[in-house]
């Protein structure tokens, strides 16, 4: 049989699987915070006896795209956005810590101050709590300060501040769960510099033309493979005739 | 069946859901009290095809793995609880709240729903309800031969009567406030109630612990913005289409396939 089938075919199902990270970050493009997917092709020789027969493409992660997004006003006390560089640190479904740039934040009966996913939002003692109150203002630093319920706006007083980081985006990396987490394991170091914005929050990065535009090429790259499928079946078929005929 | 579908379907789905929000908000404009919804979207669980710094070899690691996204989904509604403006009416029984606090309306099962809608009307019984006809909790009649009521800024609701130049006293409103408002459970005519995540109501006498005043003739406009709103939809649509179109470019890559193999 001819390798060259094979060859096109591994191309075909890798970028099968770039249009699909593609339509995912198409299909986050309300989601607020969402940081874009890259994908890069890489190729992979087959060694044999002697050269290396046929090289493979193989799709892999190109990492993230960790430009910022669009700040939109809401005008609600608890949403956030980071100004600039940085991320919210929130606890993990796996009890790790981890990073996102979604600051749509909400408070529980309990008094625990969580993501719109559910998440809970970190102070740099443990998961961020506030008492019941009228009232919560976070301030530009993180500094989260609460009217106590039933006292007056005088009673104002300062709970706990959110932990804000800004590791490097060379050492994040995107989790199953969406959440980003230093490749190395452990806690990236509270970033005095990190700055935000209450009553804002940040769009999806994800670049509606160079997403579409990124579409189209992967479909036309799909058809060449799929034509160089369709070529070499041609070929085995007209050697095929040949043999018949001798 | 094909990732790359279902990622863009999700994405429909999500931007229906989003449209439906918006629809919602946008024909509540007029309504009182009313405050508008939000679709939080959020991205689904990812699939790790190939894990970054596995073994490629015993000496070598991939240097980069391989993470493919599922889609999208709303994961939640959130209401905007911002104060909504406030419409003077004259109504002697119009209310509405500067502040954080909920009027208490008693249920035809005796549960008490809230709200912040302050249209307030008398029955034939003079007792005191909201436009569905049930009553505010704590109850106040107000007497047949009263000539004029007024409601203090405190919830106090005095009446006079014909021949007396003295106001009585014949009740006092109590708001109720929460610690998670969001967690409240909207149940349609303009009525919420409480759940498990709004934690239970503290009730108070209007103007203290932030529960805010009430001023007497005057009702709360809904909250939705507009613009905002005709912004939301204008992207929800234009996001809408770009999902469209993944599935049909997705359709037309598998069709090439099945065409010419």
């Amino acid at each position: 049989m001819d390798r060259g089938l094979y060859v096109a075919m591994t191309g075909a199902k890798q970028i099968m699987q770039a249009q699909a990270v593609n339509n995912h970050n198409i299909a986050n493009s309300s989601t607020t915070g969402f940081r874009a997917d890259g994908v890069a092709f890489t190729s992979e020789p087959i060694y044999g006896p002697g050269y290396a027969t046929r090289v493979n493409a193989v799709a892999g992660d190109a990492g993230t795209d960790f430009s910022s997004g669009v700040m939109m006003s809401t005008s609600r006390p608890l949403d956030i956005a980071v100004n600039g560089k940085g991320f919210i640190a929130v606890r993990g479904a796996d009890g790790q810590e981890a990073y996102t740039r979604a600051g749509d934040l909400q408070v529980t009966a309990s008094g625990a101050v969580v993501t719109s996913t559910g998440f809970p939002v970190l102070s740099e003692s443990g998961p961020l709590t506030v008492p019941p109150s009228t009232q919560v203002t976070i301030g530009t630093d993180g500094t989260v300060s609460v009217v106590p319920l039933g006292l007056s706006a005088a009673a104002q007083s300062q709970v706990d501040r959110i932990k804000l980081v800004n590791p490097s985006t060379k050492d994040l990396q995107k989790g199953t769960d969406g959440l980003l987490r230093l490749k190395s394991g452990g806690k990236a170091k509270t970033d005095e510099t990190v700055t935000i914005v209450s009553g804002e929050l940040e769009s999806s990065n994800v670049n509606a033309a160079q997403s579409l535009v990124n579409m189209i090429e992967l479909q036309r790259l799909y058809e060449l493979q799929i034509k160089s499928i369709s070529s070499t079946d041609q070929n085995e078929q007209s050697a095929q005739r040949m043999m018949m005929a001798a | 069946m094909n990732l790359a579908l279902w990622a863009a379907k999700t994405g429909l789905d999500a931007q229906n859901t989003q449209m439906s929000v918006i629809a919602n908000n946008l024909a509540n404009t007029n309504t009182t009290g009313f405050k508008s919804d939000r679709a939080a979207f959020q991205d689904l669980m990812y699939q790790n095809v190939q894990q970054v710094g596995a073994q490629s070899t015993q000496n070598t690691q991939y240097s980069t793995g391989l993470t493919l996204g599922t889609g999208v989904r709303i994961a939640a509604t959130e209401k905007n609880y911002t104060q909504g403006s406030v419409l003077q009416t004259q109504g002697n029984l119009d209310m509405s709240i500067t502040g954080l606090g909920f009027f208490q309306i008693t249920m035809p099962d005796g549960t008490i729903s809230y709200t912040r809608d302050g249209a307030f009307s008398m029955d034939a019984q003079g007792n005191v309800v909201n436009a569905s006809g049930n009553p505010i909790s704590p109850a106040i009649t107000i007497p047949a031969n009263a000539q004029s009521v007024s409601v203090g800024t405190d919830g106090t609701v005095s009446v006079t009567t014909a021949g007396s130049t003295k106001a009585t006293s014949v009740g006092q409103i109590q708001l109720a406030s929460f610690i998670n408002v969001q967690g409240l459970q909207p149940i349609g005519n303009n009525l919420l109630t409480e759940s498990a995540s709004s934690g239970a109501p503290q009730v108070g006498t209007p103007g203290t612990g932030g529960l805010g005043n009430l001023s007497q003739g005057s009702l709360e406009t809904s909250n939705v913005n507009t613009v905002t709103e005709l912004v939301n939809m204008i992207q929800c649509q234009r996001a809408y289409e770009m999902n469209s179109k993944a599935i049909s470019t997705t359709d037309q890559m598998l069709q090439y396939l099945t065409q010419n193999v």
